[in-house]
């Protein structure tokens, strides 16, 4: 009964997904909806019963987990493992950062040398602001601040 | 009435085909009365799938079980607010359920610009009845939700049958919430159509000016209230209902409604881009184009069974009617793109690295990669099925690893971004902006070491809430003391006033404060704890300050089910605080179960009670979390919604940036202020 597994048990169980292919939850943290039994379904507990024979037999933590996958085959990870194609799905995200980043750079410099269409503001003191470059600098406040 | 339904629904498909066909022909002969014809029809069109999705709820409520749909998801003892639920429950009903949405927006649309935008219009409702048009197709002939319910006869034809109940509605589907969330997200998901139909017109129609981008922020803005309702409260009902004590599980069908999410957030930001430097106008349009598509390929997932999922209560061979789809409208936007490609040239160059402008240009890269990672993720499966003939799954744990990352950085870029001027920031004004809150972030960071907080992402992520907090209270604060010396206003209403003058700015900081007290909830789970153990009725459990006595167990008959429930008595620090009820209910028309969890909420944590069932010894079983600071989710949630309706609030009479002084401020003051008044505007949105 699952009260009685230890925190072990649980913790590599939620290393392992729930076979039950019902639901995308790991065996430690299966739920079901509309099941007999909102914790674990019954796959789920088989499952963690079978981690809890590894680990009477004396496995250590990877262990259990490469006999689990043996067993369930690829579709029983978690997450994907950080070997063979599983490793794709990891590089994937630092792919897409790095490959962005180098396009925002490439974008900033190009949008650096574009030609000037902006209107000048001098830089004199305030005191002297002429009232049409003042306005002109409110309506330019104004149109990039406001709606 | 089934016969009415399905009518009503035909006729909205021919209807859509004039609004289509004729629309195009209008704009090629710009003929106005064919114009108006083709507006015409696409009101009617809307009239039509009102009428449809109404007969389907009668057929619910006069529990009409001679139509399979209602047979399939109702029966005569669901209560009435539950068969409005049961409309969109099953596969034909959803899919007639979101032509009906769109139909709700597509009328606002076509009635409230009627005599405005006359060039753009036209296209726009040529776009709306193409999707409609395809709408309307699946439900007129691939799922219609009005079908008879038959058996086959000898003779290999069918006889009609009338059943006398209905198999109900599935369980999971009847709590509250569940009336609400899928009007909300559906809301989203249709919503993004309007800004998509004025985007793709204004580009088709070579539009001149800005107008068209100002239409398309606004409808965003209301699609992405939606969305963002809807995600919550999806989350709130799994927390709720499921009992896993967990409310996000990057379940598929979640992760296809976070990706038009991101990118319609990506969108809402850009946009200032170009409607303040004239800049990013090809990436707007496309971030306009992709959200609609993700919304049409969020409902492939959902609908297809492409990959497994929770919410498999609605999946079919639909899926290549939405390939199709989508690739159309692939194909519809790139030729409008590389026909009018130079209307959207880009003026204005980047004046500095350090600028509005490259915050905003992270902002959209951080969303856009969150945006591929997850959908990469999630079909992952998929992928690797292809190359390597075994499907390797991707569950929540790998996409917590790489998306925690990411929200990290773009709560960072929450309070720099609006830190930082347009065009230049000087490093005098950078000083003058970072100083309080990067204090303060760290003193917030200090403040969860000594309480105890030790993971790494948890810290980093309450010092970054707190520096975003900070810097949100501090523009506020500036903002509202030049109001206040200018009308001697209390705080309170210089804030108000301040917010009603430019509403989408502080409207916008509204909205940030609300996703700064979402991080704050989402850091909480490095924190949950959770314990399962069997109870005798009079014995205790315990979890960190909680002691739950179970007292007893009753049995109550509800109309529609049976529900078994715990009486539980909760102690903290051996004093009584609360009593919880815990609860199953069993369904016997569809032979069905599901768990009514008991929380006891409080701004720290939650106390979350599960009855799990009864163990083969007939033991009664608790599952019981501490989840710390989840309600912060909630409540924060509500702030988005509230800042987002701020923002679509039109602003009040602008202000005059300089208006002399008031006798209240003596000169030597008003001179101070002014140069800083002509620089404040640097930090606006």
């Amino acid at each position: 009964m699952l009260a009685d597994q230890t925190d072990r048990t649980h913790q590599i169980g939620s290393k392992i997904k729930c076979m039950c292919k019902g639901c995308d939850q790991a065996a430690g943290k299966c739920y079901h909806v509309g099941g007999a039994y909102s914790g674990p379904c019954d796959t789920a507990k088989n499952m963690l019963k079978e981690i809890d024979t590894h680990i009477s037999a004396g496995l250590n933590d990877q262990q259990v987990l490469d006999a689990m996958i043996k067993e369930y085959g690829p579709l029983a990870y978690v997450e994907p493992p950080k070997s063979g194609f599983g490793l794709v799905a990891w590089l994937m995200p630092i792919l897409y950062l790095l490959g962005g980043l180098i396009l925002v750079v490439v974008v900033m410099k190009r949008w650096r040398k574009r030609p000037v269409a902006a209107i000048a503001v001098p830089g004199a003191g305030h005191s002297q602001v002429s009232p049409e470059l003042l306005a002109r600098a409110r309506e330019q406040a104004q149109r990039e601040t406001e709606e | 009435m089934d016969v009415f339904g399905s009518f009503a629904l035909i006729l909205a498909f021919v209807c859509a085909a004039y609004a289509f066909a004729g629309g195009i022909a209008a704009i090629v002969t710009r003929h106005p009365l064919l114009i108006k014809s083709a507006r015409q029809a696409g009101i009617a069109v809307c009239a039509l799938i009102f009428t449809a999705t109404l007969s389907l709820v009668y057929l619910f409520f006069s529990d009409n079980y001679s139509v399979a749909y209602v047979v399939s998801h109702s029966n005569r003892d669901l209560s009435t607010f539950f068969k409005v639920a049961a409309l969109w429950s099953g596969q034909e009903g959803s899919l007639l359920f979101w032509s009906f949405l769109l139909a709700i927006y597509v009328i606002s649309v076509l009635l409230t610009y009627r005599n405005k935008n006359g060039e753009l219009m036209p296209y726009v409702g040529v776009i709306l009845a193409g999707v409609q048009l395809f709408f309307l197709t699946i439900s007129n002939f691939v799922a219609s939700p009005f079908k008879a319910l038959g058996v086959a006869n000898l003779a290999g034809g069918f006889d009609l049958v009338a059943r006398a109940d209905g198999n109900g509605l599935n369980p999971v589907l009847q709590y509250p919430e569940m009336v609400i969330h899928p009007p909300n997200l559906y809301s989203g998901y249709t919503g993004f159509t309007i800004p998509f139909a004025f985007a793709l017109a204004a580009l088709l129609a070579r539009y001149p000016g800005e107008k068209w981008i100002h239409l398309t922020r606004k409808w965003t803005m209301i699609a992405w209230c939606f969305q963002t309702m809807g995600i919550l409260l999806g989350a709130h009902w799994a927390y709720a209902v499921l009992g896993w004590g967990g409310y996000w599980g990057w379940d598929p069908v979640e992760n296809a409604s976070l990706l038009p999410w991101l990118t319609g957030t990506a969108f809402l930001h850009s946009v200032m881009m170009q409607e303040k430097r004239g800049m990013m106008k090809v990436w707007n349009v496309w971030l306009v184009f992709v959200t609609f598509m993700l919304c049409i390929l969020g409902t492939l997932l959902t609908r297809s069974g492409v990959v497994s999922s929770v919410h498999a209560f609605a999946q079919s061979s639909i899926g290549s009617w939405f390939i199709g789809f989508l690739c159309m409208v692939m194909g519809v936007c790139l030729a409008a793109y590389f026909k009018n490609k130079d209307y959207l040239k880009s003026e204005n160059q980047l004046d500095s690295m350090v600028s509005r402008e490259s915050s905003f240009l992270f902002n959209n890269l951080v969303l856009l990669v969150a945006c591929i990672a997850v959908l990469s993720g999630t079909l992952f499966p998929v992928f690797s099925e292809w190359f390597t003939g075994s499907r390797i799954s991707v569950g929540g744990p790998f996409f917590n690893k790489v998306n925690i990352p990411l929200g990290l950085l773009l709560l960072l870029l929450t309070g720099v971004g609006p830190l930082l001027a347009w065009r230049k920031t000087s490093t005098e004004s950078m000083r003058r902006n970072f100083q309080g809150p990067v204090v303060a972030g760290a003193l917030g960071g200090a403040a969860a070491f000594l309480f105890g907080a030790r993971e790494v992402f948890a810290l980093i992520c309450f010092s970054l809430c707190v520096f975003v907090a900070a810097t949100i209270v501090q523009e506020f604060y500036r903002g509202a003391r030049v109001v206040k010396i200018r009308s001697g206003a209390p705080w309170v209403a210089s804030c108000v006033d301040l917010t009603l003058r430019n509403t989408r700015r502080y409207g916008g900081y509204i909205v940030h404060l609300g996703m700064v007290m979402i991080f704050i909830g989402l850091a909480g789970q490095a924190f949950n704890k959770e314990v399962e153990k069997e109870v005798p009725i009079g014995s205790t459990v315990s979890i960190g300050k909680y002691e739950l006595l179970l007292q007893s167990m009753d049995r109550k008959q509800e109309k529609n089910y049976v529900a078994d429930r715990m009486i539980v008595e909760v102690m903290k620090d051996h004093q009584p605080v609360m009593m919880l009820y815990p609860e199953r209910r069993n369904f016997p028309t569809n032979q069905e179960s599901g768990t009514m969890v008991a929380i006891y909420s409080t701004l720290r944590e939650d106390l979350y009670v599960v009855y799990a069932g009864m163990n083969p010894d007939n033991l009664p079983t608790l599952h019981v979390f501490i989840n710390p600071l989840v309600k912060w989710v909630w409540w924060g949630g509500m702030v988005v919604v509230m800042g987002t309706i701020v923002a679509l609030v039109p602003n009040r009479a602008a202000v005059v940036v300089l208006a002399p002084a008031e006798a209240l401020v003596s000169a030597g003051e008003v001179s101070a202020m002014r140069p800083a008044q002509v620089t404040l505007r640097e930090g606006h949105d």
